[in-house]
């Protein structure tokens, strides 16, 4: 029905999809899934018409076909559910499904054949509302049916869901089966990307795994279980992308007693101690997020009891609803997961983005110190590859981007780092130096929290780990001696566990 | 549905409220004076211009853009018919003017990335000097039979009130009956998205502001109609009064919402309040210190987050 053949992209220098072949069958639910940075999403994004590939082709129906975007897509017969759903909120349930493809009488709009199909269409998928309704009033689980409604009334023949259970409860996550399992009854071929293991195997009935953009391997469901596919998943030699752990010293920076990241949110407890890199690992969108966030200050906790210890050995409260700035006048330095609108000034240069460290509890009105020489020294201990100190970061790589970010704090003096994925938009030669980096920084006698989803990262990189499910830290392993395995196992929930097992 | 959340008309009680309030207020202090055939009519004429201006401003609006230039496309228009050619040379090119103008806006907001402040300024100053250069002083002559069409009435309805419902009609039709309109909206509710949909939207974009110009030169042929004269400084106002407007109307300047009825009830609210503080001789510098509290009431009274925009 659809196939791609070597298709391959690249943003900048890295490797998004590295000449991936893939082939969807009518009848069939095929599983495309891999860890998060594997490639999924560029992969069918390619063949929903997003994103053009740099080589490769896509055939369907026997043709090969050029999308220029995903309306070309449709009309060649392939409909995509995006994880960001691209419904307008202010155009009704019937215009949605019609919109760029509207239905035309006497010069005008033909409303009526528009409300008449619509209606049959939301009978088909199961959403109980009108046609006339706004989109922008229904739940996040009723939007993306009516997404998938897009497809069935353009008559689509293949359709790509792109996680599509991420914001579902399990009410909506058993409807989106049912329809789907239709979908694929009626004859059509079907993409699902997930890294749900129970979904994959209550679902599907080929499942593909990529790993750092390449094919891994493609099986039928019912020859694999699911310890077999976490291995495929995440199995790669460790290698030496990790420097040594260092010893933890027995001095806690940061106590954290309690801390209640938002209203109705569980509790979560734990120490944080100098010379040790503390990982908080998990799904996405576990609560690690908001545990560091509102640990910086950048979200106000809704209730919080943290003693943190300077350097010098001297204890005090320290309350997160004052702010960021209040933060890092305590020593805490944080590195947002988007760098580049919450962290840098991408249009400045690299001196002032270091040199702004070195200006916190300044007045305004105070001059600017020249720390020319610390930036030049810091420059030189990142190993940073750029012109001069002149440079706009705007214009380095990831890597060296995130490098700034972490030059700002290293000025600036600070003594704990709270860092969210620390490597994403980074290539593995950059990681390797940044790891390094953080771990000189907690052998300095610093003290490191980082939050990934990458558990690759979290299992080679630090001393102790926790595990977040549903806002709760729900297991504490050693460091050395933890396995993506092991973590995956407390980071999936009963469900996918029975499946597991 | 025509009310609340689940509309994107932008009328609430607030944008109904306001007019509603004021015709109450002036009928209470004014009596007869107010409800008298020569007031209303009077008022219909003074508000048809700004109606139609506004009109042409809501579609820009709801493509999240902005026109301040419509007030010099309208001076130009009156300086245009009141020169010494026949109609049927004059009307011609102010309308091609129009759309010229249009396509300058649009393309330089759409294509070129220019803020619409900033581009319909540059025009609005450009288009402001061509007027002064074609006609330094109000003055001219407006042909008869323009002038007769906005002054008398047709078959007991004032010929004011006949532009606007004319004017209003097309417009719904291309609010709520084109493929046009639901583009438009979609454009303002979400570029990306309406894109990622099929929709055109820089062609949407600068379509939106040609029809907007298109409309300022009707409110500038129906404004020289009424002075008779071609005046280089007659629209000066209409450009923010126009804005107000539509913003009194419910229309979110952030673009996906408004509608005709706002628009409508938007202008009478306006004009309202500049007829009756006329009335009761309230002082201009103090009309338009009102006139800026009635805006910044309104825009503050109004739910800013309709249909999750």
């Amino acid at each position: 029905m659809i196939e791609a053949r070597e298709l391959s992209k690249s943003f900048g220098p890295t490797k998004a999809v590295d000449g991936v072949s893939i082939t969807g069958d009518a009848g069939s639910v095929h599983a495309i899934t891999g860890e998060n940075g594997a490639g999924k999403s560029t992969l069918m994004k390619m063949l929903a018409g997003v994103e053009k590939p740099d080589a490769g082709s896509i055939w369907v129906a026997g043709r090969e076909v050029r999308f220029a975007s995903p309306r070309d897509a449709l009309v060649c017969g392939v409909s995509t559910v995006f994880q960001e759903l691209t419904l307008l909120p202010n155009l009704t349930i019937a215009e949605n499904l019609y919109l760029g493809r509207e239905p035309l009488a006497g010069g005008g709009l033909a409303r009526k054949t528009m409300l008449t199909s619509a209606r049959a269409i939301l009978e088909r998928i199961g959403l109980d509302a009108k046609p006339e309704w706004l989109a922008g009033g229904l739940t996040v689980g009723q939007q993306q049916l009516l997404e998938i409604g897009k497809g069935i009334s353009a008559d689509a023949s293949v359709f790509i869901f792109d996680e599509p259970t991420a914001a579902l409860n399990k009410a909506e996550v058993d409807r989106l089966a049912t329809l789907l399992l239709s979908l694929r009854d009626a004859g059509k071929a079907i993409f699902y990307i997930s890294h749900r293991l129970e979904e994959i195997f209550r679902f599907c009935d080929t499942v593909t795994v990529l790993k750092d953009g390449r094919h891994v391997a493609t099986v039928p469901a019912a020859s694999i279980d699911a310890s077999e596919l976490v291995t495929l998943m995440v199995g790669r030699p460790v290698g030496e992308l990790f420097p040594a752990r260092g010893a933890t010293e027995a001095a806690v920076a940061l106590d954290v007693r309690a801390l209640v990241p938002g209203p109705g949110r569980p509790a979560v407890a734990f120490q944080l101690r100098r010379g040790e890199i503390l990982g908080l690992a998990g799904l996405e969108g576990q609560g690690q997020r908001e545990i560091i966030r509102s640990l910086a200050g950048v979200e106000k906790p809704e209730r919080s009891d943290i003693v943190k210890t300077s350097r010098e050995g001297v204890a005090a409260t320290l309350d997160p609803r004052d702010g960021a700035i209040a933060a890092v006048k305590r020593g805490i330095g944080f590195v947002p997961e988007d760098r580049k609108t919450e962290g840098l000034y991408l249009n400045l240069s690299i001196y002032d983005n270091v040199a702004l460290g070195k200006l916190k509890g300044l007045p305004l009105a105070a001059p600017a110190p020249r720390v020319g020489k610390l930036v030049d020294e810091i420059m030189a201990r990142m190993q940073l590859r750029a012109r001069d100190a002149r440079q706009p970061v705007g214009s380095l790589s990831g890597g060296n981007q995130q490098k700034v970010m972490l030059g700002r704090w290293f000025a600036a003096g600070v003594d704990v780092l709270l860092i969210e994925q620390p490597t994403r938009g980074v290539d593995i030669g950059a990681k390797a130096e940044i790891y390094r980096l953080l771990r000189e920084f907690a052998q300095g006698g610093g003290a490191v929290l980082i939050v990934s989803s990458e558990l690759i990262e979290i299992a080679g990189l630090c001393d102790r780990i926790f595990v977040a499910r549903g806002g709760r830290l729900v297991a504490e392993l050693d460091g050395p001696g933890a396995t993506e395995e092991a973590l995956l196992e407390h980071a999936l929930d009963a469900a996918d566990r029975a499946a597991v097992a | 549905m025509l009310l609340g959340r689940n509309s994107r008309s932008g009328v609430s009680l607030v944008t109904l409220g306001i007019p509603l309030t004021l015709v109450g207020l002036l009928i209470a202090t004014t009596a007869h004076y107010f409800l008298s055939w020569e007031n209303l009519t009077n008022l219909s004429g003074q508000m048809t211009a700004l109606l139609i201006v506004s009109f042409g401003q809501l579609l820009v609006a709801l493509v999240a853009g902005l026109d301040l230039s419509v007030g010099s496309v309208m001076s130009l228009a009156t300086c245009v018919v009141a020169s010494d050619s026949p109609l049927w040379i004059t009307i011609p090119i102010a309308l091609a003017i129009g759309i010229v103008v249009g396509l300058v806006n649009g393309s330089g907001v759409a294509l070129l990335g220019i803020h619409p402040i900033i581009m319909t300024l540059s025009t609005m100053t450009f288009l402001q000097g061509a007027a002064y250069l074609l006609r330094a002083v109000p003055g001219g002559h407006v042909p008869d039979m323009l002038a007769s069409s906005a002054r008398g009435s047709f078959l007991g309805v004032p010929d004011s009130l006949l532009w606007s419902v004319i004017c209003a009609l097309v417009l719904a039709w291309l609010l709520y009956r084109s493929r046009f309109g639901l583009h438009l909206f979609a454009t303002g509710g979400n570029p990306v998205s309406a894109r990622l949909n099929g929709v055109n939207a820089v062609r949407v974009c600068i379509s939106a502001y040609v029809l907007c110009s298109v409309f300022a030169v009707l409110a500038g042929l129906f404004l020289s109609a009424r002075i008779a004269s071609g005046d280089p400084a007659a629209g000066q106002s209409f450009g923010l009064d126009s804005v107000t407007a539509i913003a009194l109307g419910g229309t979110q300047l952030s673009g996906g919402v408004g509608g005709v009825i706002g628009a409508i009830t938007g202008t009478i609210a306006l004009g309202l309040a500049s007829n009756g503080m006329n009335l009761l001789n309230v002082s201009p510098f103090l009309q338009s210190a009102a006139k800026g509290l009635l805006l910044i009431f309104a825009i503050c009274a109004q739910r800013r987050s309709t249909v999750g925009l």
